[in-house]
């Protein structure tokens, strides 16, 4: 299954990479996404899928663009 | 009394005199400072009616009780005024050394009244006011006027000043600090240059009147080192304010085209991962634990000062998206002393209109090198064009007809920072009911609404927690007076506010108590505005018709074919009104208003205008 990430700000630096498509090595949710490619789990986030956000416990498919964001508050 | 100095310094540019005058502590906790202190006074003050730009306007410069001194972003200065853009009061925050300057110089508030008769600055050092010919400075920009400044006063000197477009009355100048810093968005600016008045200079050297000054120091010092540790912790400054730019874009919240459009396939040319790329230095506010300024070189090798609000409406919100061109728009309105937020949405509008065939002009999207001559001539009022454009969208819309009134992105004349909320109800609402027209400042829920809400929704939820945003952003940080980042953007305690507060002033206050002052302060407003207004409806807490114009909604991605809907928007409206006991014009009712304390100032508004 493939799945393109992009992260978000500072969460860049963390995870190494600001946006790629990534090979899974099975089913995953969105917060299993979040921890596989590095983002600390402990970081509070918000996960967006195709344009939407999902909760942690909702499931990513096949050729689902996600975006994954520190969680900003407008300046 | 601890805690503030208890003295206003009223300065008169007409008759070139000044005063020392005392205000009690019932007046201190009842206002608290900064905004509280701007909308009590102007409101005792100002006549009804009064132009914002003749000498019968005041200006006021308040502080609050833990401003300038160390501790976690309390290097901020709020200034106010009748806003010659909204017609009634207006008021912005800006960083700057006058926070700590006029508070040792022994005062918690500057009013400033009359006008001169020729270019004047004022230099205050304690009890020492002069004033000063300007002329040299007159004519000239922010950064030319700055260092002149330092020049004769010293680096360390707090000043506040204005570029050509104050000068000119440009509807949205602002008033500037530190080279980098603005404020004021609703034309303070342009008040200040009406009276003549091209900066404020001033040092001072008494000590802050503190009950626990030992307490505040050790408080004051662990927030600093906490603060900057959350930022480090968090990268927060890695992009500062403009990581936004690549989220907005992708969750269809981006300024694009005057907000025709949700997002852009070349917004990742101008976001927060170029930023940082291009970054030369980073700037930020006295004691700042979390600097927002990041410095590049625009096109033509000036260092021009970036965040996520000038990138938004100076960039995509024109269809620019060349970030060295983007930075050179925002170096000559930080010049100029033009808003950021307001020059990209009236150069977005005239486009718009201009495409829309509303007016005849030779400026279109994407024209970076057009909108820097436009800039010019804006700030100087030159020709046609450039005359109307400076009096803001809302009033060319006028002007223009042909519906474009319509797609003057503005609330109450204050054009609106850069979030397109055309599927995003609860931000809308934040922006309709802002208490001085289109801003961000107050409320900020769009995370909110994707993550805890539905985006869809516009249920009471929604209301709740823009009344919640309010009361600390507008509210708290806004009498404090404080920069919000710490808390807003890397979780910095909002309990240790209280704890700044109770140490300088020897008081006992919960957030309840802030909660309380921040609610007067917003009736207070709202009393400004019926005053103002007294023909006030609902209406004028609506966002402009394009967001609910079905064939302005998205064409493709996942918010294809929605926009606002007015039946819901009213009743989310009302969600409002009951929660804050506002009655169906949104205005605060007599209940609410005695409840607060504010039974005297709606005798006094009520000889103008109905309450009910």
């Amino acid at each position: 299954m493939k799945v393109t990430v992009k992260l978000i700000g500072p969460l860049i630096y963390e995870g190494g990479f600001s946006e790629k498509v990534v090979q899974l090595p099975g089913p995953m949710t969105a917060g299993e996404l979040s921890a596989f490619v590095k983002i600390d789990k402990k970081r509070p986030t918000i996960i967006t899928r195709n344009g939407r956000a999902v909760a942690n416990s909702d499931t990513i498919d096949d050729g689902d663009r996600v975006v994954i964001s520190h969680i900003y508050s407008g300046g | 009394m601890n805690g503030w100095t208890g003295y206003i310094l009223r300065v008169n540019l007409t008759d070139k005199t000044w005063k020392k005058e005392s205000f009690t502590e019932e007046f201190a906790q009842k206002w608290v400072g900064g905004r509280g202190f701007a909308a009590k006074i102007l409101f005792d003050e100002l006549k009804p009616g009064i132009d914002p730009l003749g000498p019968e306007n005041k200006l006021v410069v308040a502080l609050g009780p833990i401003a300038g001194i160390p501790a976690p972003n309390t290097g901020k200065v709020v200034v106010a005024a009748k806003s010659p853009l909204t017609g009634f009061y207006g008021d912005g925050n800006l960083g700057s050394n006058v926070s700590s300057q006029l508070r040792k110089a022994g005062y918690d508030a500057m009013i400033i009244e009359g006008a001169a008769d020729a270019p004047t600055y004022l230099n205050i050092e304690d009890d020492k006011v002069e004033f000063l010919d300007a002329a040299e400075m007159w004519g000239k920009g922010t950064y030319f006027g700055n260092e002149w400044i330092y020049k004769k006063h010293g680096r360390n000197a707090g000043v506040l000043n204005i570029g050509q477009a104050g000068e000119n009355k440009v509807l949205f100048a602002v008033i500037r600090s530190l080279e980098g810093r603005a404020g004021g968005r609703p034309g303070i600016g342009a008040v200040m240059g009406s009276k003549m008045l091209k900066a404020i200079v001033v040092k001072g050297t008494k000590q802050i009147p503190q009950a626990d000054p030992e307490l505040m120091k050790k408080l004051g010092i662990e927030g600093l080192k906490k603060a900057r540790e959350l930022d480090q912790k968090t990268g927060w400054s890695k992009q500062s304010t403009n990581a936004v730019l690549a989220w907005c874009n992708e969750v269809n919240g981006l300024p694009v085209q005057n907000m025709r459009k949700t997002s852009h396939p070349e917004a990742h040319k101008i976001d927060g991962e170029r930023l940082n790329d291009a970054r030369i230095a980073t700037y930020g506010c006295p004691s700042c634990t979390m600097h927002c300024g990041i410095t590049i070189h625009d096109d033509e090798g000036r260092e021009s000062e970036l965040d996520y609000e000038n990138i938004g409406m100076l960039g995509p919100n024109v269809n620019v998206f060349d970030l060295k061109k983007v930075g050179s728009l925002n170096y000559l309105c930080d010049d100029y002393g033009l808003d950021t937020i307001s020059a990209g949405a009236v150069l977005g509008f005239y486009a718009d209109a201009i495409e829309h065939g509303a007016t005849k002009g030779d400026f279109k999207f994407g024209d970076a090198d057009k909108g820097k001559t436009l800039l010019w001539d804006i700030a100087t009022r030159k020709g046609e064009a450039g005359n109307l454009l400076a009096d803001g969208a809302l009033k060319a819309a006028k002007v223009y007809g042909k519906n474009s009134a319509d797609y003057a992105m503005q609330v109450k004349g204050l054009e609106m920072a850069a979030y397109n909320c055309k599927s995003i109800p609860g931000q809308a609402l934040a922006f309709g009911v802002a208490a001085i027209g289109g801003h961000h400042r107050e409320a900020w829920i769009i995370t909110f609404e994707l993550k805890h809400s539905k985006r869809e929704s516009y249920g009471p939820e929604k209301a709740a927690k823009v009344i919640e945003l309010q009361r600390i952003r507008g509210g708290l940080f806004e009498m404090l007076v404080a920069c919000r980042f710490p808390w807003v953007e890397v979780g910095y305690e909002l309990e240790n506010y209280p704890k700044f507060f109770n140490a300088v002033t020897g008081l006992d206050w919960t957030l309840d108590n802030f909660w309380t002052a921040a609610d007067r302060a917003y009736s207070m407003i709202k009393l400004h505005y019926l005053r103002e207004f007294p023909n006030v409806t609902r209406k004028d807490d609506y966002p402009p018709a394009v967001w609910f114009d079905k064939s302005n909604a998205d064409t493709e991605g996942p918010q294809k074919g929605v926009v606002l809907e007015y039946d819901k928007y009213d009743s989310l409206l009302q969600h409002y009104y009951d929660a804050r006991g506002y009655d169906k014009r949104g205005i605060p009712t007599l209940e609410t208003l005695k409840k607060l304390g504010l039974a005297d100032e709606a005798a006094a508004a009520g000889k103008h205008a109905k309450l009910s």
